[in-house]
């Protein structure tokens, strides 16, 4: 992304920003290390946040519920770039029906991230005005 | 004004299923009368056995390697062109009224617009359609059908077989007389029923056009696709009691193990409830357990839901003759795709191409006014082939990247044009890792599939049948010195004119 890491992780690791750059999500409310989303068909999704490490910048949490999801670790590293930053969302999550659900909405999440955090957040000066 | 075209689309239906193609249970004399004076296809075949793919070929023309759509949960890019544009670029009116199913059914985001539409309470656009109101099976999810039930009739809500289980998984819970899996005495009222509701809005939708309106339709019944809950004031239609054993049926357990022993390991794993190759078919249901009885209720059931279809198509086509536009009006009826109902001591579908499946249903009646000559076609042909023949009674060309062409009006037309094969894929890859890959050609009266290397094979196997002499598919001549030379000639030929797969979008979700 070309975009300050820092910037960007401002944006991911405040838990309730989600619904800023995650499609789908409406609502959230976040009391400690849960967060409850209201999803745009009305069902709730619990999180449980389980990491936030500022100095890595490492964001994680867990589906703890009501979707039926045995294990479900979701995990985004900001990390730097040469251009800017470097975001990895990675999912590990067990062999229910909802994997490729989620799977899907992190990938669209992942680019929506991309266009909100470029269009929102400082953007990288170019260097020698090439990117 | 031109000529208007209904396309009625059943899911999951079975090319014996109507009378006109010598079904001998369910009444279907509105279908019957359409195929006696137009054209009946003996020799139709999906380009893939589940909705998504092949509702795709259907809106596209094209086969699965061009739309991309290679297995269910597989949405259809938003960008996909399709007839439904082509045909409103060239002035018509085009809805789709039923169950559309290009996107993802699964959904709790909210992320595709089908799913979209009926909790903003929109009726479309979407895609090339001006209108859509959707439904599927049951009053679940996110359409327009659940709103409506949920809105004007809440209390009827739970006597629909619930397809989902708490886990997400398809539910095998059996039910009815005889505890068939995904069988239910639903007390709905008819007229609430989905199958009514998508002729009612059919309906409601023609009665908002002009007189002078060019319309494309495509009404979508969700049945007979499991689960079998048609409403139970019209389940003495048919007595399951009184049906025979269909006849691809096995009876006897030895004898039906050793043809299942006798093709691609999928099947008899699936059979012994070992693994479940598609993911609509209940994940704890083990078909081995599947008795005589509840074939004969299933399929009782079936011909219910078939009958209520023929009569709500009737209801339609009767307000169109109201209209005046009758004698414009051109009507092609379809299914996406087949289901055992009981074949080989199966139910429901998955990586097994043969007729149980792969033989729909398929009849077009040209507008009268075109003075259509009555044929039946033996030719094989494909649903590939429903959208540029939609552009041919609408008189526009059939654009470029429309794979398939307009549909033969008898055999000799369709010799004149080439219509030699038709192929049909599948392609899965399950949450689990499990992976099968079929490509299949029908041509000549015979079958061949070959089976790609996946986790259940080494790329080496497959299935020959001999449609002519082996209706019913028990022998598969795979291994047969004596149809080797057929048998290279066969897989040479599909080799010839596959489109290859990708297999690139993203599975989004499992149905």
């Amino acid at each position: 992304m070309a975009c300050d890491p820092g910037a960007v992780w401002d944006l991911v690791s405040d838990s309730s920003r989600i619904v800023e750059w995650f499609p789908g999500m409406e609502q959230v409310t976040v009391e400690g290390s849960t967060r409850t989303i209201t999803l745009r068909s009305g069902l709730p999704l619990i999180e449980e946040v389980v990491n936030v490490d500022h100095r890595l910048r490492r964001f994680q949490y867990r589906i703890v519920g009501p979707l039926p999801v045995s294990f479900h670790l979701g995990t985004i590293d900001v990390l730097d770039d040469p251009v800017g930053c470097l975001v990895v969302y990675s999912t590990e999550i067990s062999l229910d029906p909802m994997g490729f659900v989620i799977d899907g909405a992190t990938a669209a999440a992942l680019a929506e991230l991309q266009a909100v955090a470029e269009a929102t957040v400082t953007a990288i000066p170019a260097s020698d005005g090439s990117h | 004004m031109g000529r208007k075209i209904l396309l009625v689309t059943t899911d999951q239906m079975r090319y014996d299923a109507i009378g006109a193609n010598g079904g001998t249970i369910a009444r279907t004399p509105v279908i019957d009368a359409l195929a006696a004076e137009g054209i009946a296809y003996d020799r139709a075949s999906p380009q893939n056995v589940v909705c998504m793919p092949s509702r795709a070929t259907i809106v596209t023309g094209q086969h699965v390697g061009h739309h991309g759509v290679w297995m269910n949960g597989v949405p259809l890019p938003v960008d996909s062109p399709d007839v439904a544009a082509v045909l409103s670029a060239a002035g018509y009116r085009t809805a789709l009224i039923g169950k559309s199913h290009f996107e993802p059914l699964l959904d709790p985001f909210l992320r595709f617009d089908e799913n979209r539409l009926a909790a903003e309470g929109r009726t479309g656009p979407n895609r090339g359609f001006d209108h859509m109101e959707l439904a599927t099976h049951g009053a679940v999810g996110s359409n327009h059908y659940a709103a409506s039930m949920r809105a004007e009739h809440p209390e009827a809500l739970g006597g629909f077989f619930q397809v989902l289980g708490r886990d997400l998984e398809v539910s095998g819970e059996g039910g009815g007389d005889t505890g068939a899996p995904q069988v239910k005495l639903n007390p709905i009222e008819r007229g609430w029923y989905h199958t009514d509701w998508v002729a009612d809005r059919t309906i409601a939708w023609l009665d908002s056009l002009d007189d002078d309106a060019d319309w494309f339709c495509w009404m979508s019944f969700p049945d007979p696709h499991h689960p079998w809950d048609p409403p139970a004031s019209e389940r003495s239609r048919v007595d399951w009691h009184d049906l025979d054993l269909p006849d691809g049926y096995v009876a006897d357990p030895a004898t039906r193990e050793a043809i299942l022993d006798d093709r691609g390991r999928q099947w008899k794993l699936w059979y012994d409830g070992t693994r479940v190759s598609n993911y609509e078919a209940p994940a704890k249901w083990v078909p081995a357990t599947l008795t005589p009885d509840q074939v004969r209720e299933v399929n009782a059931l079936t011909h219910v839901e078939n009958e209520l279809i023929d009569e709500a198509v009737g209801r339609v086509i009767g307000r169109i003759g109201e209209r005046g536009w009758g004698a414009d009006l051109d009507v092609v009826f379809t299914t996406d795709h087949g289901e055992f109902q009981g074949d080989f001591g199966l139910l429901f579908k998955g990586p097994y191409h043969v007729d149980s499946l792969m033989r729909l249903p398929l009849v077009w009646r040209p507008a009268p006014s075109a003075g259509p000559t009555p044929a039946r076609v033996a030719r094989p042909v494909g649903l590939v082939d429903l959208a540029p023949t939609f552009c041919a009674i609408a008189g526009v060309p059939v654009p470029d990247w429309m794979d398939g062409r307009p549909l033969p009006i008898d055999d000799a037309d369709a010799d004149a044009r080439g219509f030699e094969r038709v192929l049909t894929e599948w392609d899965s890859r399950q949450p689990d890792g499990t992976e099968v890959h079929l490509r299949t050609i029908t041509r000549d009266g015979w079958v061949c599939t070959t089976y790609r290397a996946g986790t259940m094979h080494d790329g080496t196997e497959g299935e020959l049948f001999d449609l002519v002499h082996d209706p019913l598919q028990r022998v598969n001549r795979w291994g047969d010195p004596a149809v080797a030379g057929l048998r290279a000639d066969l897989l040479s030929d599909l080799a010839d004119h596959l489109i290859e797969s990708p297999m690139t979008l993203r599975v989004e979700a499992p149905v």
